[in-house]
């Protein structure tokens, strides 16, 4: 089971941590059900993918990552998950999302994608049987993101 | 917001600009994060949203007026992305005023507003500067 759409969005995410928040230090792993940890609430976004490959993407950002990345790019302090954190981290998703569909876009892969939209639960059961299914977790110095890849190639 | 040299292009003009135009954005955010209550800050949110919103129209035209006389290849691309700004930041505003200033709007704006900008300046106008050094466009 490879997810042609693994490597393209861990590899936009990894340019765009480091283009935009000077983190260097990016790995990652494959998420398994048990690395999902329940306790620390998450902001979660999802990005619908449209055209020749159909589906979604669902980040999750745990709290104290989302509000260092707010650190990062604004110089201030945050305490709390709010419109403001909730609304760059969508455009940080959009961002890497859209990079993606530039990369498939010169392998003549056409797609585009819907505008982020925030989900309250993690988001993550889906009622459509799905081509692919595959979790990855993007491992940080400020902590790790976890993106689900959702996908049908038609 | 955080000025980097890595950010600059080497054009003075354009990197004057855009330290410029971190300092409005970081006054606005500023504002609009403080702590006094929404009342007593919307008219200096006001006033420094007018700012950066003159100050980025000045600014893309400015811009695309250089990349035009280098021959940028990507022009018409580049200046399709500040003119979706540019739309959304009018969009945004002329709601703000529809709905009588109201805060949450104001938050989200500027929190997309933020990371929008620093991956801008980081990403795509690094692009004009690369073409500038190597005389080619070169893809992510
Ligand atoms: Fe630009």
């Amino acid at each position: 089971m490879n997810n042609p759409l693994y490597a393209p969005f861990f590899n936009a995410t990894r340019d765009v941590f480091k283009l935009m928040l000077d983190l260097s230090n990016i790995s990652d792993k494959p998420l398994l059900d048990k690395d999902v940890s329940a306790q620390d609430s998450k902001i979660n976004i999802e990005i619908g993918i449209i055209g020749d490959l159909q589906g979604k993407v669902i980040y999750h950002f745990p709290k104290q990552t989302s509000l260092e990345m707010v650190k990062i790019m604004s110089g201030m302090e945050f305490s709390e998950i709010d419109d403001f954190v909730t609304s760059a981290l969508g455009e940080i998703a959009n961002i890497i999302s859209g990079n993606v569909m530039s990369t498939l876009s010169v392998q003549k892969i056409s797609c585009d994608i819907l505008s982020p939209h925030i989900l309250n639960e993690t988001g993550d059961t889906t009622e459509i049987n799905y081509e692919f299914e595959s979790g990855m977790q993007i491992c940080t110095d400020i902590g790790s993101v976890d993106l689900n890849i959702i996908l049908n190639t038609k | 917001m955080i000025w980097k040299d890595r950010y600059k292009l080497g054009v003075t003009l354009i990197d004057e600009q855009h330290q410029e135009l971190f300092t409005r954005v970081s006054d606005f955010v500023e504002v609009l994060r403080s702590s006094v209550p929404w009342e007593q800050r919307v008219e200096k949110v006001n006033e420094t949203l007018n700012f950066m919103k003159d100050y980025v129209v000045t600014h893309f035209h400015d811009e695309e007026k250089y990349q035009k006389q280098i021959g940028y290849p990507e022009f018409a691309a580049h200046k399709k992305i500040h003119n979706d700004m540019v739309k959304y930041v009018a969009e945004v505003a002329s709601q703000y005023e529809r709905d009588g200033y109201n805060e949450q709007l104001m938050q989200q704006f500027a929190g997309k507003l933020l990371a929008w900008l620093i991956n801008h300046v980081a990403s795509e106008d690094q692009k004009v500067a690369d073409f500038v050094r190597k005389g080619v466009v070169e893809d992510e």
